[in-house]
């Protein structure tokens, strides 16, 4: 048997090489693909030549603007969330040991919701720029105050990986009937709200992009570093404090961590389910469960899924956008149904 | 602090609780290098409370606790991961890890780059696959193991970690005889290579215990009620005071000591 004689950590060098430039390559393909599908349509070969050429010299024609303006910043947001939620989801579902949650079990995700929606209601939009992050930052606080309730019951009933979940789906509850009674009380947004509460890459501008995409890159880049935990992390509380790991701390900064990148990612882009859930389930399947393949290869797929599902929404019912987020839950569903079908065993001990 | 007291694991006046239920009472006893421990007791007597106190894991509220010269719940938790390392008898999810990879863990406290294992580890986990004859399942996924497959994967982890004290709850109790032979064979054959690991199994199966332990020690109600050879502890009168239950001892054609329950003293009449 050759493959046993080669040494684990090479052969793991590799295949995380091999995940890596797959992934660059499939990257580069979905970027150029997304740019030429849109209400006007483009060929990809003349796509390739504007984006070569807005690099050079800026966006000079009228399909170039379009090219520059509207659909790279579309593209380049589905891939920055997709990761951010992917990587979130693997954190989580390492955490808390349970393959099954996704990273809006600390309730972020009811709380930035809660929080867009208030804005939404409440601040009358003038045209400034300060004005056009309102939403996202009134969503990043819900959730980020949302994760902060759930942290103090978690801990306070003992603050073990289950007292958050728990804690999370109490906040996430509260949060969820705030949210339905505004949206009652205030008939005309609704479209509005139910956008964010689905959704979607419409509004993403070069603004956004600089916000999110800094901090999410680095917020999972710092996660990577901590490959090694997450993995003994899997063997239990016990174990990896056996191991010589301080589980409560580990946890508590990893929660954070992955909460911060939630909110982040829900701020600008409102409410996606399923990714952060079937992301690190797909990588996991084609690279197994070590965290120092699996986080990679998450945040890969997780941007190839975000945008795939957002050229859906894009092109599915031109000229009417569907909610991304819809057109995720569409996707995963089946998906999460053949999951617990065929290895839900597992799950129930 | 250091202690140089020859000792592999050294307790005295050591209380726990849990809130107000006082879980261990003063507890006293001495295991030299070397020595395998059996550590027996009816459901909740304190068996694992006590395992996890050896290794820190539980803070008690008065006493020491010494592991290999040092104080246990002073030291920091890679130092305890130096010396002490357990068998779990919970198993990680369906998280599609490989064996190899659950072996290798094993070797984090020993860590020396950010993300990689170093050639030495891999030697090492290889070495311990090989010993525990598991090295053919490098690669399966650790939930499709059987449970004598899956005990033995644990115990190659535990392994890696090159402890000086090696702490085993309930290592035999989803097994069939033959597994618990292999798994009890196994952790002999290991104490015995490996000169001065001592190994501490806490147990439901006394004919186990006294058929491989060098001394056991009998635990009821969180106090430990005798240490000694398992002829000395393993009594009639013994089991009937700690488990309540009325026993025959006798030894079988080959001299081995066999404890058959008879009948709980509860409903006897």
């Amino acid at each position: 048997m050759k493959e046993q004689e080669e040494s684990l950590v090479s052969q793991g060098k590799a295949r995380l090489a091999m995940v890596i430039s797959l992934g660059l390559v499939a990257l580069l393909s979905l970027f150029l693909i997304s740019i030429a599908y849109g209400p006007v349509p483009m060929a990809i070969s003349d796509v390739w030549n504007s984006v070569l050429n807005i690099i050079k010299n800026g966006p000079q024609t009228s399909s170039e603007r379009i090219i520059y303006h509207l659909r790279m910043p579309r593209v380049l947001g589905a891939f920055v969330v997709g990761m951010g939620l992917a990587v979130a989801g693997a954190v989580f579902q390492a955490v808390i040991r349970n393959p099954l949650v996704d990273p809006y079990i600390t309730g972020v995700s009811s709380g930035a919701g809660f929080g867009a929606v208030i804005a939404l209601t409440t601040v009358t939009i003038v045209s400034s720029t300060w004005s056009l992050f309102t939403i996202p930052i009134a969503a990043f606080i819900g959730g980020l105050l949302a994760f902060f309730l759930t942290f103090m019951i978690a801990e306070g009933s003992g603050g073990r990986a289950i007292n958050y979940v728990l804690g999370g789906v109490i906040v996430g509850m509260g949060f969820g009937a705030l949210t339905t009674i505004i949206m009652m009380l205030s008939e005309d947004k609704i479209h509005q709200i139910l956008f964010f509460l689905f959704g979607s890459f419409t509004n993403m501008s070069w603004e956004n992009i600089w916000i999110i995409s800094f901090p999410i890159i680095i917020l999972s880049i710092i996660i990577c570093f901590y490959a090694r935990e997450l993995n003994v992390i899997l063997l239990g509380e016990e174990q990896a404090q056996q191991l010589g790991i301080n589980v409560r701390k580990f946890n508590i900064f990893m929660l954070v961590m992955a909460s911060l990148l939630t909110a982040l990612c829900v701020a600008f882009v409102g409410i996606i389910g399923f990714i952060g859930l079937i992301v690190p389930h797909t990588a996991r399947m084609i690279v197994g469960g070590d965290h120092r393949l699996l986080l990679p290869a998450s945040m890969i797929i997780g941007a190839i899924l975000m945008s795939i599902a957002d050229l859906i929404a894009k092109m599915a019912y031109v000229p009417i956008e569907l909610p991304v987020g819809a057109i995720m839950t569409l996707i995963g569903v089946p998906f999460f149904a053949y999951l617990l079908i065929r290895r839900g065993k597992g799950y129930a001990s | 602090m250091p202690v140089d007291n020859g000792l592999s694991i050294s307790s005295s006046e050591l209380n726990l609780y849990y809130d107000n239920y006082h879980a261990l009472k003063n507890i006293f006893f001495d295991v030299k290098p070397g020595e395998m421990i059996g550590l027996i007791g009816p459901n909740g007597c304190g068996k694992s409370t006590l395992l996890k106190t050896i290794n820190g894991f539980l803070k008690p509220r008065s006493g020491i606790m010494i592991v290999d010269g040092k104080e246990i719940h002073k030291s920091s938790l890679t130092e305890i991961s130096k010396t002490c390392s357990n068998v779990p008898t919970e198993f990680p999810p369906d998280f599609n890890l490989n064996v190899i990879e659950v072996v290798m863990m094993g070797r984090y406290p020993h860590r020396k780059g950010l993300w990689w294992e170093t050639e030495q580890d891999e030697v090492i986990a290889r070495e311990a696959l090989a010993k525990f004859e598991i090295s053919h399942l490098s690669k399966r996924n650790i939930n499709q193991l059987s449970s004598g497959e899956r005990q033995r994967t644990l115990i190659a982890k535990a392994y890696v970690q090159e402890p000086k004290v090696m702490l085993v709850d309930e290592p035999t109790s989803h097994l069939d005889m033959r597994f618990k032979l292999e798994v009890m064979e196994y952790l002999r054959d290991l104490m015995e290579k490996e000169r001065g690991m001592t190994i501490v199994i806490a147990s439901h199966d006394i004919n186990l215990m006294v058929k491989y332990c060098d001394r056991i020690i009998l635990v009821k109600n969180g106090q430990i009620v005798g240490i000694g050879t398992p002829e000395e502890i393993v009594t009639e009168e013994n089991i009937a005071d700690v488990y309540g239950v009325e026993c025959s001892i006798f030894k079988d054609s080959t001299g081995e000591v066999i404890v058959h329950p008879r009948c709980s003293l509860r409903f006897k009449d």
